[in-house]
């Protein structure tokens, strides 16, 4: 069921791939994600190279599944990670924050897929002229950093526009999110915030408990007059972070205040005063399950969803 | 000739009413207020206009209107 071309290229049985997030998406979820059937992503984040090392090296020993590295375009190790993600022949690098134009070749030549995220018709035309694999169309509806256009209106309009893959993230949960993507002209899909809420996830308790508790508008935006807006959940930092930003904190002073701030929440559980990035669909989350019972729900309800939508032909 | 195409391109994208204001020095990002997202379409139109091809890591090295204008007339020649 929902074989795709991104399935091929891939070579996973779900088009199905978890999202780069950083001090979250760990060997150990990647793992669970790819054995399971998807693709699971290690996340770089601002990590340093022998760290991202380690991960990488822990998941090779874990699985045989193919898996792929998120590297940070702003971190600032970011040349020796790519130099790691290189030596190590990932399967799979996919890229934020930034336009990652530059590397694409030296990927390609050692047959790693190069999957850029895009927030843009031009940005997307151009990685695929540069040789990018497929796409991310990431909506705004997603966490963690961001852009304005949502899901709903990007992924169309780029996935008529150019011809590799597209595959469209924030703000899908369940079969019905996948269905609407693949609707939407998407040949897959990233899903982030619901593998936190995996038995597998390694981030704090009270991190994967805090997004359980999550209800429809708790998932908030802040940061923007910093030009990197980033949505979290409500908590005591962000309502702070928002009163500090009404007063006209500068980007630099945000930028300070903001550092160290989503460790502090996913590694360390302190949720009131770290930053709990999470994207709007927190809400639907009421459960944490194996990846494996998380993929497969997908595909089943999308399946049924398909069956009883068909009825109205 | 090349610079007038430039700004009516550059005009285009951005919106801007009235382009006789914007000089070789103008910067996209400091005086248009173009974000990163902006510059790599500008850029990409200037490449079909003048079917020239624009690396990005040649694009990051404009710091003006007039950068772009003479990197496009030196590809022509």
């Amino acid at each position: 069921m929902f074989h795709t071309k991104l399935c091929d290229i891939l070579n996973i049985k779900y088009p199905i791939i978890q999202g780069g997030m950083a001090w979250v998406a760990t060997a150990e979820l990647a793992v669970a994600v790819s054995e399971a059937g998807g693709l699971g992503i290690i996340a770089a984040g601002n990590a340093p190279a022998e760290v991202v090392l380690k991960e990488i090296k822990k998941a090779k020993k874990m699985t045989n599944k193919p898996f792929g590295v998120n590297v940070m375009l702003l971190s600032p190790f970011i040349d020796e990670v790519i130099e790691v993600v290189l030596a190590e022949r990932v399967s799979v690098i996919t890229t934020g924050a930034g336009n990652p134009s530059k590397y694409i070749k030296q990927f390609q030549e050692i047959g790693t897929k190069v999957i850029p995220v895009v927030p843009s018709i031009a940005l997307a035309k151009r990685m695929e002229k540069l040789g990018a694999d497929a796409v991310i169309v990431e909506g705004t509806e997603a966490g963690g950093h961001i852009g304005e256009l949502t899901t709903m209106v990007l992924v169309p309009q780029i996935a008529s526009e150019i011809k590799i893959p597209v595959i469209a993230a924030g703000g899908i949960a369940d079969g019905r999110g996948f269905l609407a993507a693949l609707s939407l002209g998407a040949d897959g899909v990233q899903i982030g915030t619901m593998f936190i809420c995996s038995t597998e996830c390694t981030a704090h308790e009270k991190y994967k408990q805090k997004l359980l508790r999550a209800k429809d508008r708790d998932a908030i935006v802040t940061a923007r007059v910093s030009g990197h807006p980033v949505r979290v959940l409500k908590n005591k930092f962000a309502k702070e972070l928002m009163k500090l930003e009404e007063e006209g904190i500068t980007k630099k002073e945000l930028e300070e205040i903001g550092a160290g701030k989503l460790r502090l929440a996913a590694v360390d559980g302190d949720v009131d005063n770290g930053s709990v990035m999470a994207g709007q669909i927190a809400g639907m989350i009421k459960n944490i399950k194996p990846c494996k019972e998380l993929i497969e729900g997908i595909i089943i309800e999308a399946k049924t969803r398909l069956d009883s939508l068909s009825k109205f032909c | 000739m090349e610079f007038e195409k430039i700004v009516k391109i550059i005009g285009d994208h951005l919106g801007l009413d009235d382009v006789s204001k914007v000089k070789p020095e103008t910067s996209l990002v400091k005086d248009l207020e173009a974000d990163s997202l902006d510059a790599v379409e500008i850029i990409m139109s200037i490449e079909d206009e003048f079917d020239v091809e624009i690396p990005d890591e040649d694009a990051e090295q404009f710091n003006n209107i007039g950068d772009i204008l003479n990197y496009v007339k030196a590809k022509k020649e």
